[in-house]
C-alpha cells in the first residue's frame, strides 16, 4: 500500500466521521428539543421530527463521498490503485470540505432546527418557516459536498 | 449560554399554549359567575390537564431542569418567608405549616426542628446565618417588625449575590428590579410611618440600581422627600404611580418583572426562559386571584382591568 493511498483513504474516512460527528451533535441535539415538546404535546411529533432530520444529511454528504472516493481509488471494487503522495494528497484535500464543512453545518443547523421546534411548539402553524429557516444552513453543506465531488472526479489517477 | 436545556425550553414553549392570553382575559373579566369564569379557564388548560399551580410549575420546570441553580434564586423571597414564618410561630408557640409559602428551596419539614434546635448550619448556606441573627434579634427584642425588615433585607442581598454568581444577566436584572420595588415600597411605608433613620437603614437593602444611602436621606425627608428623588433616578415612572396609588404602584413592580421575563420569549436556550415562564405562570395566577376577588366584591369591570398584570404570551 502506498503512501498516497494511505492518505486518499484517511480523507474519505474523515469525510464520513466529521460530518457524522456534526450530524449527530446536530440531530441530538434537535432531538432534545423534540423530546420536550412531544412530552408536554405527543399530536406534534411528526412536525418536529422533520426539523431533527435535517441535520442528519450532513452525515450522508460525508458518507456519500467517502464511498465515491474509495470507488474512485479502487478501494470498492476493482483494486486499490498505485497512488503516488501527491494524488493521495488532492483525494485527502479533495474530503476536507465536506468533512470541514458538513462538521460545522450540522453542528448550526441543529441548533437553527432546535429553535424551529420553538416555533413549532408555539404556532404549528408557522412550523414550515422554522424547517426553512434551518434548511437555509444546508445550503453551505450541499455546496461543499458539490466541491468536494468535482475533485474527486477531477484527479487524475 | 450555549444550548443548555434546549429540551425544557422547548417543553416551556409547548407549556406556553395554556397560558391565558389578553382575549382570555377579557372573557374572564365579562364573565358574569364564578362557574362561568372556571370554565373558561378550565377550556383553555383543556380536558383532563390539572389546575396551574406555582408548585406544579416548578415541579415541572426542575422536572426537565434538575441542574439549573439560576432558578432557586426565583424562589428566595418564599423561602425567607418561610423563616420568618418559623420563627415567629416558635415564638408564639404556634405550628407553622399554615403559613408556610410553596414551592420553596427549603425543606419544610426540617426547617422548625431546625430552628428549635438552633442547627442553623442544616439550613442552605444563603440563609443560615439571617435565621441565626434573626432568632437572636426576635428573642432579645420581641420586636418582630424590625426581625422582618432584618430577614427581607438579608432576602434581596442573597437574591443578588446568587444572581452575580449565577453570572445570568437576566437574573442580575431579576434580583435588581425585586430589590428596586421592595426599596422603594419600604422607604415609603417608613416616611409614612415616620421611622427613624435606624430602623430604615435596617430595612433598605440597596442595590446597583437605586442607591441605598441616598434613599435613606430621601425617606428621612417625609414622602415628598422620597418621590422627589425618585423623579431624579430612573425610578421616576414608579414614583409617580405609588404617589397616585400603593396598588397601581404594586402593578408597575410586577409589569416591570414581567417586561423583563419578555426578553426571555426570544430564547431557544438556557434558564432565561424557564425563569420567564415561571414569571408568567405568578402573574397569571396573580391575575385570577385579582378577578375572583374583584369579581366577589362587585368591582366594576373598567377597575378589573386596570388592576391586571402584564401578561407572557
Amino acid at each position: 500500500m502506498t503512501n498516497g493511498l494511505v492518505l486518499a483513504i484517511l480523507g474519505a474516512a474523515l469525510a464520513a466521521l466529521l460530518a457524522g460527528i456534526g450530524s449527530a451533535k446536530g440531530v441530538g441535539l434537535v432531538g432534545e428539543a423534540a423530546a420536550g415538546v412531544v412530552s408536554v404535546d405527543p399530536s406534534k411529533f411528526s412536525k418536529v421530527l422533520i426539523l431533527q432530520l435535517l441535520p442528519g444529511t450532513q452525515g450522508l454528504y460525508g458518507l456519500l463521498t467517502a464511498i465515491l472516493m474509495l470507488s474512485r481509488i479502487g478501494v470498492i471494487g476493482s483494486g486499490a490503485a498505485e497512488l503516488t503522495t501527491a494524488q493521495g494528497w488532492s483525494f485527502f484535500i479533495a474530503a476536507l470540505p465536506i468533512a470541514v464543512v458538513g462538521l460545522i453545518s450540522a453542528v448550526f443547523q441543529g441548533k437553527t432546527a432546535a429553535a424551529g421546534v420553538g416555533i413549532t411548539a408555539k404556532k404549528p402553524e408557522h412550523n414550515g418557516k422554522g424547517i426553512i429557516m434551518a434548511a437555509m444552513v444546508e445550503t453551505y453543506a450541499i455546496l461543499a459536498l458539490l466541491v468536494s465531488i468535482l475533485l474527486i472526479y477531477n484527479i487524475n489517477i | 449560554m450555549g444550548t443548555k436545556y434546549a429540551n425544557a425550553v422547548a417543553a416551556v414553549r409547548a407549556m406556553e399554549n395554556s397560558l391565558l392570553s389578553r382575549s382570555d382575559i377579557e372573557q374572564l373579566i365579562s364573565s358574569a359567575t364564578r362557574s362561568e369564569l372556571e370554565n373558561i379557564v378550565a377550556a383553555k388548560r383543556g380536558t383532563g390537564s390539572e389546575e396551574l399551580t406555582l408548585e406544579g410549575v416548578w415541579d415541572t420546570l426542575r422536572g426537565y431542569a434538575p441542574d439549573c441553580r439560576e432558578l432557586e434564586i426565583l424562589l428566595y423571597r418564599n423561602d425567607f418567608h418561610n423563616l420568618k414564618a418559623a420563627l415567629k410561630s416558635m415564638i408564639a408557640g404556634k405550628e407553622p405549616q399554615g403559613y408556610y409559602i410553596r414551592p420553596t428551596n427549603l425543606d419544610l419539614e426540617a426547617l422548625y426542628p431546625v430552628l428549635s434546635a438552633k442547627e442553623y448550619e442544616q439550613l442552605p448556606e444563603y440563609i443560615s446565618d439571617t435565621a441565626a441573627q434573626a432568632y437572636e434579634l426576635l428573642t432579645r427584642t420581641l420586636d418582630g417588625q424590625l426581625a422582618d425588615s432584618l430577614v427581607d433585607t438579608a432576602c434581596m442581598k442573597a437574591m443578588q449575590a446568587a444572581a452575580e454568581k449565577s453570572g445570568s444577566d437576566f437574573m442580575k436584572k431579576y434580583a435588581q428590579l425585586v430589590t428596586v420595588c421592595a426599596d422603594i415600597k419600604t422607604a415609603y411605608r417608613c416616611c409614612r410611618m415616620k421611622k427613624q433613620r435606624s430602623f430604615i437603614e435596617t430595612a433598605v437593602c440597596g442595590s446597583s440600581g437605586l442607591d441605598k444611602e441616598q434613599l435613606v436621606r430621601a425617606s428621612l425627608g417625609g414622602t415628598e422627600g422620597l418621590f422627589s428623588f425618585l423623579e431624579s433616578t430612573s425610578w421616576g415612572d414608579a414614583a409617580r404611580l405609588l404617589a397616585e396609588s400603593p396598588a397601581k404602584f404594586e402593578k408597575w413592580c410586577d409589569d416591570v418583572i414581567m417586561e423583563l421575563a419578555e426578553g426571555a420569549r426570544m430564547q431557544a436556550f438556557g434558564a432565561d426562559p424557564l425563569a420567564a415562564y415561571f414569571i408568567a405562570a405568578e402573574a397569571e395566577l396573580k391575575n385570577l386571584r385579582i378577578i375572583t376577588v374583584c369579581k366577589e366584591s362587585g368591582t366594576d369591570r373598567e377597575t378589573i382591568t386596570e388592576r391586571m398584570r402584564k401578561l407572557y404570551v
